[in-house]
C-alpha cells in the first residue's frame, strides 16, 4: 500500500479538482484522506454519507472560574492576545483570540483559570460516490487545522486501507508550509505537487518543493494552466530538471474545471474531454512510479 | 555506539514508523551492551503544532550516535537534531528494526 499527497503550496492550483479526479479515477482500490482541513472541499465532489463521526479534541483555551475570580484583572494585563476583555466588570475569555498560551493562569493569584482542551470539530469516514471511503474532518468556525488532525485523518486513513488490502492512500495535503503540511507530508511514499505557470505558482512550488526535499520523498510535478504564461511554464520545467522532479503533465487552461465544479463533478466524470485524457494518463505515471514492481 | 529508531513498537521485529515527530517509540540500541531499550512516544501524537521539535528533544536525553528513520525529520526538528551531533539515516521506513539495523550496517541507508 502506497500513501501518494498531494499539495500545492499555492491557492487555486487545482489541486482539489485533480486530487479528486484520481479519486474518482483509483475506484475502490483505493481510500482517500481529506488533510486540507482548514477549508475542506472535497465532500463537495465527492460526495460523502458522513457515516462515522466523532469530535475531535485540540488544543486549550483559558476558562475563568467566576466564584474565584477577585477581578484583580492581572491575566488580562499580561495576555499579549486580548482575549480576555472585560464584560459589565468581570473578566471573560474570548475563545476566538486566545491561543492557549497558560499565562494568565500562571499569573492568577486565585487559580480561578484553568486550560481547558477544546472540541475543534468532528472528522468523519464517509463512503463516497467513487465506491471508496474517505476520511474527512470539518472544523469549527475559528478553528485551526493543526498537525495533530492531520496526523488522526491519515492514520485512520491508513487503517482502512491495511485492513481491507487497498493499493493507495490519496491524500489532498494542507496548504502552505507550516505543521499541517509538515504533517501530511510525514511517513508518505510519494507527493505530487501540484502548480500552475504564473509568477506566485513558480515561487510557492519552491517554497513547498524545499519541505518536500527535506523528508527526502520522491515528486512529480503537474503544472496546471500551463499555457497562461509560456515563460514561467519554461523557468517551472527547468525547476524541475534541476531538483531531479518528474514532469507528471502539462495541463492546459481550461474552462471545463470550473463548469464540472459547479456541477459538482470531477473533471473525469464531467466530460469526454482532452482533459480526461489527460488525468487519466497523469494517474497511470502516478501509479506507475509511486510503487515500482 | 547507540543507535536510535523510530518505531511503532518495541521489540527487534517491530515495525519502523517512518515519521521522525509523531514517532510512536524510539527505540535505541546500544552495541557495547547489546541492549534493547525504549522510550514512549506517544503523547507527542496529541500535541497539536511542534511535533518535530519536542522529540527532537528526547534526544539530548537520549544520546545517541546514529539515528535510523523513514523520512527524515522536517526543518524544525532538523535544527535541533543539528545540535545533538548525531548522524542520521532515512529510507527505513518500511522495515522492521532489524532489517533497518542490518540495512544500516551493510550501509544502504542514505545520509540526511
Amino acid at each position: 500500500m502506497k500513501e501518494i499527497v498531494i499539495i500545492s503550496g499555492k491557492g487555486g492550483t487545482g489541486k482539489t479538482s485533480i486530487t479528486a479526479s484520481f479519486a474518482v479515477l483509483g475506484g475502490k482500490n483505493i481510500v482517500v484522506a481529506d488533510c486540507d482541513v482548514d477549508a475542506a472541499d472535497m465532500h463537495l465532489l465527492m460526495q460523502p454519507d458522513w457515516e462515522f463521526s466523532e469530535d475531535f479534541y485540540s488544543g486549550v483555551a483559558a476558562e475563568i472560574d467566576q466564584n474565584k475570580c477577585i477581578k484583580c484583572g492581572k491575566c488580562a494585563e499580561v495576555c499579549r492576545f486580548e482575549a480576555i476583555p472585560v464584560i459589565e466588570k468581570k473578566y471573560f475569555v474570548s475563545n476566538l483570540n486566545c491561543e492557549g498560551c497558560g499565562y494568565c493562569s500562571q499569573v492568577c493569584p486565585r487559580d480561578a483559570i484553568s486550560m481547558v482542551e477544546q472540541n475543534v470539530g468532528k472528522w468523519f469516514i464517509s463512503n463516497t460516490k467513487a465506491d471508496n471511503q474517505m476520511v474527512h474532518a470539518r472544523l469549527k468556525i475559528g478553528a485551526d487545522n493543526s498537525g495533530k488532525l492531520v496526523a488522526k485523518v491519515k492514520k485512520e486513513a491508513k487503517q482502512i486501507a491495511e485492513q481491507n488490502s487497498k493499493d493507495f492512500i490519496i491524500v489532498d495535503g494542507s496548504p502552505g508550509i507550516g505543521c499541517p503540511v509538515v504533517s501530511s507530508l510525514s511517513g508518505t511514499d510519494f507527493v505530487v505537487l501540484v502548480t500552475e505557470s504564473s509568477v506566485s505558482g513558480l515561487h510557492d512550488l519552491k517554497r513547498v518543493y524545499e519541505l518536500v526535499k527535506k523528508f527526502k520523498i520522491p515528486a512529480g510535478c503537474i503544472i496546471n494552466k500551463a499555457d497562461i504564461n509560456l515563460q514561467v511554464s519554461e523557468e517551472i520545467k527547468a525547476f524541475l530538471k534541476e531538483e531531479n522532479v518528474t514532469h507528471l503533465a502539462d495541463i492546459p487552461y481550461d474552462e471545463t474545471f470550473t463548469e464540472a465544479m459547479t456541477d459538482g463533478k470531477t473533471i473525469v466524470e464531467f466530460s469526454e474531454s482532452k482533459l480526461k485524457q489527460i488525468l487519466e494518463e497523469t494517474w497511470r505515471k502516478v501509479k506507475e512510479i509511486s510503487s515500482p514492481s | 555506539m547507540k543507535i536510535a529508531f523510530t518505531t511503532k513498537g518495541i521489540q527487534w521485529d517491530s515495525i519502523m514508523d517512518p515519521r521522525f515527530g509523531r514517532t510512536e517509540f524510539i527505540v535505541i540500541y546500544d552495541e557495547e551492551k547489546d541492549e534493547l531499550s525504549n522510550i514512549d512516544n506517544r503523547a507527542v501524537e496529541g500535541v497539536a503544532h511542534g511535533a518535530g521539535p519536542e522529540t527532537a528533544q528526547k534526544f539530548f536525553d537520549l544520546n545517541p550516535d546514529v539515528l535510523i528513520t523513514g523520512n527524515g525529520p522536517g526543518g524544525n526538528a532538523g535544527r535541533v537534531l543539528e545540535q545533538a551531533n548525531l548522524k542520521i539515516f532515512v529510507g527505513a521506513g518500511e522495515m522492521t528494526v532489524k532489517e533497518a539495523y542490518k540495512a544500516y550496517q551493510k550501509g544502504e541507508l542514505r545520509e540526511a
